[in-house]
């Protein structure tokens, strides 16, 4: 047996009662030593049907979505509508130190969860609900979804070309948004509870987080332009490439971050010093910005004597940030990813092995790692039930027929 | 109380990550000083006229007090190192080196306060030939796999978005990580150094589409606003300039009810419609049904609509929508915070909402060195005649006003 260390956050039981929506919460968590149970009903957890699927098949153990974000879970089953499951979650509360949630607010007060309840069941724990839009107030029965949340966040209005349609950014950005939001707050509730000795309630909302997420300087950049004397400001406009342009190259595009008069002249070095830039106004940001299309022109011919790489590389030689736009196979076989070993080997029992993303940090002290695989449906309720709570594999059984589990 | 009540934070930080990081921290009820100088500016007070009043800057930097002085000196280091052994927490996001050259790095940092936690976040990350390299938001975005796939399917080349992601997500993922870092030095006495690369933060949430090269050896392709799994599911142009809406259509009950609420048009019958999968075959003509109906209304109104009948939909909101938005206010969202230069503004207000705790509270940035001298006085114990001498030397910056 290897010597594995134990990660910050060991010792800490959280109920995973949320779906998809809110399953990065719960594995950032995992990622650092808590031990999540995920609790899926009998029918398994819905985000088990998003793609993209492994083979492109659909299969409840083989979506990529589900089993990238409920990595480091142990997954049971449990329908809290009946009676008998009622009466197990309550006895799995007590264990428990957290649970997350993202239904309805209506949906566990109805079940006879609401916080009072669970209070009454265990005052320690930290209950974090993550809806759409909040426990209260006049959008708390509207839906949502990955691109309304997105929509909704102010982000996307930047987002694509000017005159285009608004884009979606790839992943699910409002849920992972909204549910690092929700991790951070259990942790603190959990780092005072040692102070207190008492759980919380949490109140965390999608609409409201996404935005703190992803673009929070939106309503202030606005603000500080509106000016009591003059007209309004600009709304905010999808810049597409203007303020950092895209150029092809080579093997692929680049985008340059250059700002300062200092970075214009290391783009221009790295370019190789050409007469066409030596123009004094192309060094001036906003110039560069409002003649976004001519200076296109002028630097793709350069630009497309390189790869990325190189540009990458001599940029960082110049002093000027040069992106490569990374695909997902050169990003996963940069030497630097590889240096950092940020994938993962995570095999899984029906999906099979394969490099996952891991967490996006090292720590010295408690390893943040993936420890296993998402769970597939139901695989650890006998560990759970059996080996836990006290029932017998007989009853195991007849709770499965009754749809209990 | 407030959960991170007599917790001490530095602040090295510079941009988007670092002062968020501590913007965060302060909500949660921290001490937060940041440490900057006229030598060391932070970049986010260059990109305007007055270092301080600039939008950006004066977001990220709330809920902290800011600490005017040179790192360039020795006797300003020497001041850096009296707080650093009484602080709990540093947080850095220099570029990769710039800490171990002032001597602030964790080795260094390490031997004089052993417990300290101490947090990283570059670019790309120490431990690569990558290490050192500058890096901001949109450069990440593209360096990470996620911007190559933030584009229309007929999209020349992705360009994302103008906006710093994934920024305020790795300073959200530090704010976690530090607690639990905390939490675990309270059960064990230990502290330690976490290394983040923003990279990595922007290639985890693109996750399944790294799984989608690992597992079925495929390079993923940009969807723009459709999905393999549901139709409609879109931006919709909707009456005005540059109004768009969101709608998407996730069950077969809210397919009837979307096509209820847009006052049943004789095409939604079309049987190439009745099922999900018709709708994803032929997504083109119904795109361009959907926007038929919505081109001829306000975006709210489309939203309210479709909502009203159980259908998710959303407004691609701006920032003058976000401050009028019913549910934002209602939450408390918006605030407005009288800043000494800026004047009162309105940003983006508490997210946190926690039962157990009083009421999170929001400062405005400090000015460049708006707290040097409470700071050299209260916590360092030292005496005006001190701090006006290191002033004329140039160590310490205070402003003149404040």
């Amino acid at each position: 047996m290897p010597d594995v260390k134990d990660g910050a956050l060991t010792g800490y039981r959280i109920l995973d009662f949320a779906d998809s929506k809110g399953a990065f919460c719960t594995k950032v968590l995992a990622d650092i030593g808590a031990e999540v149970i995920k609790i899926e009903p009998p029918g398994g957890d819905p985000g088990r049907n998003a793609p993209p699927f492994l083979n492109y098949t659909p299969h409840p153990e083989k979506s990529l979505y589900f089993i990238y974000r409920n990595t480091g879970k142990l997954g049971i089953t449990l329908n809290i509508e009946s009676e008998q499951g009622k009466e197990i979650f309550h006895q799995l509360l007590k264990t428990a130190d957290v649970l997350v949630d993202n239904s309805h607010p209506d949906y566990l007060p109805k079940m006879g969860f609401d916080y009072t309840n669970l209070k009454e069941i265990n005052p320690q724990l930290i209950v974090d609900s993550i809806t759409e839009f909040g426990q209260t107030g006049p959008y708390r029965d509207y839906k949502g979804s990955n691109l309304v949340d997105f929509a909704l966040s102010g982000t996307m209005i930047t987002s694509g070309y000017p005159g285009k349609v608004p884009c979606m950014m790839p992943g699910s950005p409002a849920y992972d948004a909204a549910s690092i939001h929700a991790s951070m707050s259990i942790v603190a509730a959990l780092y005072m509870r040692a102070t207190t000795g008492e759980g919380q309630f949490i109140d965390t909302s999608v609409h409201e987080t996404a935005r703190m997420g992803l673009y929070p300087w939106i309503i202030p950049n606005y603000h500080y332009a509106v000016n009591p004397n003059m007209p309004p400001p600009t709304p905010e406009v999808r810049m597409g490439a203007a303020i950092y342009p895209v150029y092809p190259c080579k093997d692929g595009f680049i985008r340059v971050i250059a700002l300062t008069p200092r970075q214009w002249d290391a783009l221009v070095r790295v370019l190789g010093n050409p007469d066409v830039l030596q123009m004094p106004e192309w060094r001036d940001f906003m110039y560069r910005i409002g003649n976004a299309e001519d200076l296109y022109h002028l630097m793709f011919e350069y630009t497309q004597k390189y790869t990325m790489v190189e540009l990458f590389e001599a940029g960082s030689r110049e002093g000027v940030p040069i992106a490569p736009i990374l695909k997902m196979s050169d990003f996963y076989n940069s030497p630097h990813t590889r240096a950092r070993q940020f994938f993962t080997e995570v095999s899984h029992p029906v999906a099979g092995k394969a490099y996952y993303p891991g967490p996006p940090y090292k720590w010295t002290e408690t390893p943040a790692r993936i420890g296993r695989p998402a769970p597939c449906l139901g695989e650890h309720n006998e560990q759970i039930y059996c080996g836990e709570l006290g029932f017998s594999k007989g009853e195991l059984a007849d709770l499965k027929k009754a749809r209990v589990l | 109380m407030l959960p991170l009540e007599n917790v001490k934070v530095i602040s090295f930080g510079t941009g988007g990550v670092g002062p968020d990081f501590g913007k965060v921290m302060g909500e949660f009820g921290a001490d937060v000083i940041k440490i900057e100088s006229k030598d060391n500016l932070d970049f986010m007070r260059t990109i305007g006229a007055d270092i301080n009043n600039i939008a950006g800057f004066n977001e990220s930097n709330r809920n902290k007090r800011s600490l005017g002085v040179s790192l360039k000196t020795e006797k300003g280091r020497q001041i850096v190192r009296k707080l650093v052994k009484i602080t709990d927490i540093i947080m850095e996001n220099y570029r990769g080196g710039v800490m171990a050259d002032l001597g602030f790095d964790y080795e260094s940092v390490r031997r004089i306060n052993p417990s300290i936690i101490y947090l990283s976040s570059q670019g790309f990350g120490i431990g690569g030939p990558y290490s050192n390299y500058q890096a901001y938001g949109p450069m990440i975005s593209g360096a990470s796999g996620m911007l190559s796939l933030w584009a229309q399917p007929d999209d020349p080349y992705p360009v994302g978005s103008n906006s710093p992601i994934p920024d305020h997500m790795a300073s959200k993922y530090l704010v976690m990580a530090a607690i639990a870092a905390l939490d675990y030095r309270r059960r064990t006495g230990k502290g330690q150094f976490i290394n983040m690369a923003q990279t990595e933060v922007a290639a985890g949430m693109v996750g399944e589409y790294f799984l989608d090269y690992t597992m079925n050896g495929h390079s993923p392709v940009p969807m723009g606003n459709r999905s393999s799994q549901f139709a409609p599911h879109g931006c919709y142009r909707c009456l005005g300039n540059d109004n768009w809406c969101t709608i998407t259509v996730l069950t077969e009950e809210e397919w009837q009810s979307f096509c209820k609420a847009i006052g049943s048009p004789a095409w939604t019958a079309d049987s190439k419609f009745s099922d999900m999968t018709g709708r994803l075959q032929n997504v083109d003509e119904l795109d361009r049904f959907v926007e038929e109906w919505t081109s001829t209304r306000e975006p709210q109104k489309v939203m309210d609509i479709l909502q009203a009948a159980g259908v998710p939909a959303g407004v691609v909101q701006r920032a003058t929508d976000s401050i009028n938005d019913p549910q934002l206010q209602h939450m408390g969202a918006i605030v407005e915070l009288d800043h000494p230069v800026a004047g009162k503004r309105l940003y983006p207000g508490i997210v946190f909402h926690l039962s157990g705790t009083s009421e999170f509270k929001s400062t405005p940035a400090p000015l460049l060195g708006q707290h040097t001298e409470e700071i050299c006085r209260q916590v360092l114990g030292m005496s005006d005649k001190e701090i006006r001498e290191l002033e004329a030397e140039g160590v310490l910056h205070v402003p003149s006003i404040s």
